[in-house]
C-alpha cells in the first residue's frame, strides 16, 4: 500500500492505495501555523479506516518551504560567490551576508584568476562571528569546472552547519539562477530538517512505518527524504505538479492536451506534449527570482469557482478577487458558481439566493437572470480559452539553435481538455463548446492532488559536457569530473550519462532504474577549430527521468475517462 | 535584479547544424561559447529582455533583393532562408513596437552578398540586411533607411545594393582596403549618380583601437547620421575588429564595442562576422546588448584584455583626423571628378569584375542607370559568370517612374526574343514581383 498526502493552500489532501484501487480518502484544513498537525490530522482521518500495515511507502508534498520563501522566514545564509568577466555578480546581490570572492573561470571552465583563500577565510571568520552557520558557494560557470566551489567548501569543511555548492544543483548555465537557488536551498534547510525530524518522530508515534519516506519536487517526481534533507529548496511548489500527475494516474493521457485545475479563487493551466506534462524550459520564479528549480509549465489564471461577479463601466467583471463564498452558500457577492447555478440547474445549496444575486446584476444589462449567468459562463469560457492559446503560443514558440529542428518544429496542439478541481465538472460542456475540443472530467477528481502524491515515481535530470581538448568530463549533479581520452565520442557520452544516473539512483537512493527509462533530452557535438586544425570536440549530452506513475500501481487509480 | 530600460529582442539563431566546411571560420562552433555565456549571465531572464526564433525567409524575400543566377535555390540553402528570416523578425518586432530594440544574433552573414549574385563571396550568399529593409519598406511605412556597418570588412555587398538608392544611407568603417579582403571601401566611393552621398567610407589604418573607433564615430557617422534624418537605424554589427580576431588587425574591445552600440543606439542590429569565436564573441556580444538595454556593461572585459597592448598608436589617431576630414569633406561636397559619369546614351554605365573568394567564380558586368528625371531610374545589369554565363537583370526601384516601369517591362520581352540572355530576372519593386526567363534550349 501506499500513501500521498498533499498539504495544500486551503485544505490537506490523504489518499491510501492498493494495487486495487482506493482503499481510505481524507481532507482536512491546513493550518499554516502548524503544518505537521495538519499532515497528522490527515493520517489520523485515514487511520480510522485501515491500520496501515505493511504500507511500503509515503509520499508527502508540502507547502512548508514555499511558505517559508514567500513569507521571509528564512535563516541567514552566507553566499560566496566568485565570477569571472560579465555582468557584474555585485547585481545578483541576494540574503544578508553576500560576499563576492576574487578569482574567476571562463566559459570553458579555465581559469581565469586563481580563488583568493584568504578572502574565502577572512570572509567565513566574519560570516561565523555574525552567527550564521549555512552557507551557498556559487562560482561563475561551475557547471563545467567546479574547482573554485570545492576549494571554497574546503575552508569551510567542519565550520557549519551546512553548504550548498552551486554546480550540485544543475548542470544548466545560468549563474544569477545558480546563486538564487543555492541561497534559498541553504536559507530552507535548517527548517526543512527540523521538519523531516518531526514528521519521523509523527509516523512512529502513530505506529506507520513506511520503508520509503519521499518528498513531492515541483517537477512531477519524488525524491527520498535523505535527498530533500540535501535539497530542500525541490520541494516548492510541488501543489500544482502533484495534481498534474494524478490527471495522469487517472487519465494515461496519449495526446497533446490541457489540464485545467479550477478551484476556488485560481484555475491552473498545464499542458501536455504526446501525454507528457511539459517541463518549463527555464525552470521557476521564486518572489521574483529565477532558479534553477526544475517545474511543471504551469499558469496561473485568477479565475475560480468563486470568483466574485460584479460590473463596471468596461461590462462584467469576473474575479480576480474572491468576496467569500457563492451566495448559494451564504455568501454576500454573486459568484461563478452562482451563474452555473442557474445556467446547469443544478440545486447546489440555495439556488434563490444564487438567483437573487444575478438577477441584481441582470438589471444593470437589462438582461433575464438566465440570460446574464450564460453570459457570466461564457464569459469564463472565453478568458480561460484566450489565456490557453496565449500559453501554448508561447511554447510554440521556444527557440531551437538548428536548422534541423526548425524547420521539423513540432507544434503542440492539443486534442483533448482535461477538467478536475471542485467547480470544474459545472463548467464542462460550456468550455466543451467554446474550446471546441473534447472535455474530459475524471473520477476522484476532488483528490487529484493526493493521488499524484502518492504514485508519482522518482524523476532526475542530468547533464553531461566534455571537452575533448581538455581531456574532461563533467556531469555536475552526480559529482563526476574526471578526464577523458582525446578520441572520446558522443556514443561513449550516451552510454556514460546514462550509466552513471543509474549508477547512482542505485547506489544513492536504492532505486533500480533500467537505462531505457532513461531519456537523452538533448545532445551536441561539434569540433573545436583552432585556424584551420581541428584540436578537439565539445560533447553535450541531457538525460532525464521523466515524471511518471509507478509501476506497480499504474492501474490503481486508471478510470475510464470517457469524454462528455 | 536589474530591468533593461530599452526593451529588446534577441533573435538567437547560431544554426548549430551548418558550416560553409567543418573547419571553415564560418562554421557551427561559431556562436557556442556566446550561447553560453548569454545563458550563464541570465541575460533571457532580466526583464525586459526576451528571446524569439527566427521566421524563414521565403523564395520572394530573396526575389525582391537579389538578381540570383542561375536562380535562387542554387544560391540558398535553408540555413540562409533562416538567418534572412530572423532578421526579417527581428525588423518586425521593431516595427510592430513589440520590443524598442532588436538583435538578429544569426549566421551566416551575409553583408559581401552583392545585387547579383552567382555564389558565396565572403562567406556570403544573400544579403540579410537587404532582405530585411526591403521588408521593412514593403510591409511598414519606413521610407528612410540608415545602415551602419561596422564589420572590420568592408561590407562591399551592401554597398553594391544601395549605390544607386538615395534613401537608403550605407556607413561602413572597416579596416583599409589596401590591407584587407575585400579590398574596396575609399572615401572616394560615395554613391552612384543619383544617390551621391548616400553611401559613405571610413577606412581605418590597421591597428585602430578604442579611441580611432569611437572618433570616427562621434566625428564623422554621428554627424552624417543627423543630416540625413532616417527612419530607422541599422547596425551590420561584425565583431572582427576586435583584437583577438585571427584574420584582421585592428585593436577595438568589448568595452569598446559597447561604447560603439551606446552612441550609435540602433534601432536594430545584425550580425555579420567575427571569427574570434571564444576570446572576442562571448563578450562582445554581451556588452553590445548591455548597452543597447541600458544596462551596466563596465565588467565586460575580456580575459586577456590590457588596455596597454590596444593602446592606439599617436601616428594613428592623427592619420584617423585627416581621414575623417576627407569623408565628411567628400560627403558634404563631393569632388565631381571623384564621381563616374560614364555615359552610353541616356545611360549611366559602369563594368565590374567580382571575385566571389568563397565558391572561387569570377564574374564580369556591366551596369546600366537609366538617367530619368522623375525617379532615380531603371536599373540594368549584364553579367557572366564562370558558373553561368548571359545573365541579365532588371530593376524597376520602388520610386520608379511609369516611364522607368515601361521601359523594364519591354526590355524583359525583349531581351527574350533577342535570345542573347539565358538568364533573364526583373524585378518590379512597385508591383513587388520578380519575373524570371530562363532559356533552356
Amino acid at each position: 500500500m501506499i500513501l500521498g498526502i498533499d498539504v495544500g493552500g486551503t485544505h490537506t489532501d490523504a489518499v491510501l492505495l492498493s494495487r486495487e484501487g482506493m482503499v481510505a480518502s481524507a481532507k482536512v484544513a491546513t493550518n499554516h501555523e502548524d503544518l505537521l498537525g495538519s499532515i497528522r490530522l490527515a493520517l489520523g482521518e485515514i487511520l480510522k479506516h485501515d491500520s496501515m500495515e505493511g504500507l511500503k511507502r509515503f509520499n508527502l508534498s508540502t507547502t512548508l518551504c514555499t511558505n517559508a520563501i514567500v513569507q521571509d522566514e528564512l535563516d541567514a545564509v552566507g553566499v560566496l560567490v566568485s565570477a569571472g568577466p560579465g555582468i557584474d555578480p555585485a547585481h545578483f546581490r541576494i540574503g544578508t551576508a553576500y560576499s563576492l570572492i576574487r578569482g574567476g573561470l571562463d566559459h570553458r571552465g579555465t581559469e581565469l584568476t586563481p580563488l583568493d583563500l584568504e578572502q574565502v577565510k577572512g570572509v567565513v571568520q566574519d560570516c561565523r562571528l555574525q552567527g550564521v552557520k549555512v552557507f551557498s558557494l556559487v562560482g561563475k560557470f561551475s557547471p563545467r569546472n567546479p574547482d573554485h566551489e570545492q576549494q571554497m567548501a574546503a575552508v569551510l569543511e567542519g565550520k557549519c552547519d551546512f553548504m550548498t555548492l552551486g554546480h550540485s544543483l544543475s548542470g544548466q548555465l545560468n549563474f544569477p539562477r545558480r546563486i538564487a537557488t543555492a541561497y534559498y536551498n541553504s536559507a530552507v534547510w535548517p527548517m526543512f530538517n527540523r521538519f523531516a525530524n518531526s514528521v519521523s518522530q509523527s509516523l512512529e508515534e502513530l505506529g506507520v512505518s513506511p520503508p520509503h519516506l519521499n518528498i513531492l519536487k515541483a517537477d512531477g517526481g519524488t525524491m527520498t527524504m535523505n535527498q530533500a534533507r540535501q535539497m530542500p529548496v525541490e520541494s516548492i511548489f510541488s501543489g500544482p505538479s502533484a495534481s498534474i500527475m494524478g490527471c495522469v494516474a487517472m487519465c494515461r493521457p496519449e495526446q497533446d492536451a490541457i489540464l485545467l485545475d479550477m478551484g476556488g479563487t485560481t484555475t491552473d493551466m498545464a499542458v501536455f506534449a504526446s501525454g507528457d506534462p511539459l517541463i518549463e524550459t527555464e525552470s521557476m520564479d521564486l518572489v521574483h527570482r529565477p532558479t534553477l528549480v526544475r517545474a511543471m509549465k504551469t499558469r496561473s489564471i485568477g479565475l475560480g469557482g468563486d470568483s466574485a461577479v460584479s460590473c463596471s463601466d468596461q461590462g462584467l467583471c469576473i474575479g480576480p478577487r474572491r468576496l467569500g463564498p457563492c451566495m448559494a452558500c451564504g455568501g454576500q457577492t454573486p459568484t461563478v458558481v452562482d451563474a452555473l447555478n442557474l445556467v446547469q440547474g443544478l440545486c447546489f445549496g440555495d439556488v434563490g439566493a444564487s438567483t437573487a444575486g444575478i438577477q441584481e446584476l441582470a438589471k444593470t444589462f437589462q438582461e433575464s437572470a438566465q440570460d446574464c449567468a450564460k453570459m457570466i459562463v461564457q464569459t469564463v469560457c472565453r478568458e480561460l480559452k484566450r489565456q490557453a492559446l496565449e500559453l501554448l503560443s508561447r511554447i510554440n514558440e521556444r527557440p531551437v539553435y538548428t536548422v534541423h529542428e526548425l524547420l521539423e518544429y513540432r507544434k503542440i496542439e492539443p486534442q483533448k481538455i482535461y477538467l478536475i478541481g471542485g467547480p470544474g465538472r459545472m463548467l464542462a460542456s460550456f468550455l466543451q463548446e467554446t474550446l471546441g475540443l473534447p472535455v474530459v472530467v475524471p473520477d476522484h477528481y476532488q483528490v487529484a492532488n493526493a493521488l499524484g502524491a502518492a504514485l508519482a515515481r522518482p524523476t532526475m535530470e542530468a547533464e553531461l559536457f566534455a571537452d575533448t581538448r581538455k581531456r574532461v568530463l563533467t556531469i555536475p549533479v552526480l559529482g563526476v569530473n574526471e578526464s577523458v581520452p582525446s578520441d572520446y565520442s558522443l556514443d561513449q557520452a550516451r552510454t556514460d550519462v546514462v550509466g552513471r544516473l543509474c549508477r547512482h539512483l542505485a547506489d544513492r537512493l536504492d532505486w533500480n532504474v533500467s537505462p531505457a527509462d532513461v531519456e537523452i533530452v538533448e545532445e551536441s557535438e561539434m569540433n573545436m577549430v583552432n585556424d584551420v586544425s581541428q584540436v578537439g570536440r565539445d560533447i553535450r549530452v541531457k538525460s532525464q527521468i521523466k515524471p511518471g506513475i509507478v509501476p506497480d500501481y499504474d492501474q490503481a487509480v486508471r478510470c475510464v475517462c470517457k469524454e462528455l | 535584479m536589474q530591468r533593461a530600460v530599452n526593451s529588446m529582442g534577441i533573435v538567437f539563431f547560431p544554426a548549430f547544424d551548418w558550416a560553409i566546411s567543418p573547419t571553415h571560420p564560418e562554421r557551427q562552433e561559431r556562436l557556442l561559447y556566446t550561447m553560453d555565456q548569454l545563458k550563464e549571465e541570465g541575460i533571457f531572464d532580466l526583464p525586459g529582455i526576451r528571446e524569439y526564433k527566427p521566421d524563414v525567409a521565403k523564395m520572394e524575400d530573396i526575389r525582391r533583393v537579389h538578381f540570383c543566377f542561375p536562380d535562387t535555390g542554387s544560391n540558398v540553402t535553408s540555413s540562409h532562408l533562416i538567418s534572412a528570416g530572423g532578421a526579417m523578425k527581428a525588423a518586425k518586432l521593431f516595427a510592430e513596437k513589440q520590443e524598442d530594440k532588436s538583435f538578429a544574433l544569426v549566421r551566416p552573414p551575409g553583408h559581401h552578398a552583392m545585387k547579383v549574385v552567382h555564389g558565396g563571396r565572403g562567406f556570403c550568399n544573400v544579403n540579410m540586411e537587404a532582405i530585411m529593409v526591403e521588408s521593412l519598406r514593403d510591409d511598414y511605412a519606413i521610407k528612410k533607411v540608415a545602415i551602419v556597418d561596422t564589420d572590420c570588412h568592408h561590407g562591399d555587398g551592401t554597398q553594391d545594393i544601395y549605390w544607386h538608392d538615395p534613401d537608403v544611407l550605407y556607413i561602413s568603417m572597416h579596416q583599409d582596403g589596401r590591407t584587407m579582403f575585400p579590398g574596396t571601401g575609399f572615401p572616394g566611393e560615395i554613391g552612384g549618380p543619383k544617390a551621391r552621398g548616400t553611401t559613405v567610407n571610413i577606412p581605418l589604418p590597421p591597428h585602430t583601437g578604442n579611441e580611432g573607433f569611437l572618433y570616427v564615430l562621434q566625428n564623422v557617422i554621428m554627424p552624417i547620421l543627423k543630416d540625413f534624418q532616417p527612419d530607422i537605424i541599422v547596425n551590420s554589427a561584425g565583431q572582427d575588429n576586435h583584437f583577438t580576431d585571427p584574420i584582421t588587425n585592428m585593436n577595438f574591445s568589448a568595452q569598446g564595442y559597447a561604447e560603439l552600440s551606446r552612441i550609435l543606439n540602433p534601432d536594430i542590429v545584425v550580425l555579420e562576422g567575427g571569427y574570434s569565436i571564444q576570446g572576442a564573441l562571448p563578450y562582445v556580444n554581451l556588452g553590445i546588448i548591455l548597452a543597447l538595454t541600458g544596462l551596466d556593461y563596465s565588467y565586460v572585459l575580456e580575459p586577456n584584455y590590457r588596455p596597454e597592448a590596444v593602446q592606439q598608436e599617436d601616428r594613428i589617431t592623427d592619420y584617423l583626423k585627416k581621414v575623417s576630414d576627407a569623408v565628411l569633406k567628400q560627403n558634404r561636397s563631393p569632388d565631381t571628378d571623384a564621381i563616374s559619369r560614364e555615359r552610353e546614351g541616356k545611360f549611366f554605365v559602369r563594368s565590374k569584375e567580382i571575385f566571389y573568394d568563397t565558391a572561387y567564380i569570377t564574374e564580369r558586368q556591366r551596369e546600366y542607370l537609366l538617367d530619368c528625371d522623375h525617379c532615380p531610374g531603371l536599373l540594368a545589369i549584364e553579367s557572366s559568370s564562370s558558373r553561368t554565363r548571359n545573365c541579365l537583370g532588371l530593376e524597376i526601384p520602388k520610386t520608379g517612374c511609369e516611364k522607368c516601369t515601361e521601359l523594364g517591362l519591354q526590355m524583359f520581352e525583349q531581351s527574350q526574343k533577342e535570345g542573347r540572355f539565358k538568364n533573364i530576372q526583373l524585378i518590379d519593386r512597385i508591383h513587388g514581383e520578380s519575373l524570371r526567363y530562363r532559356d533552356d534550349a
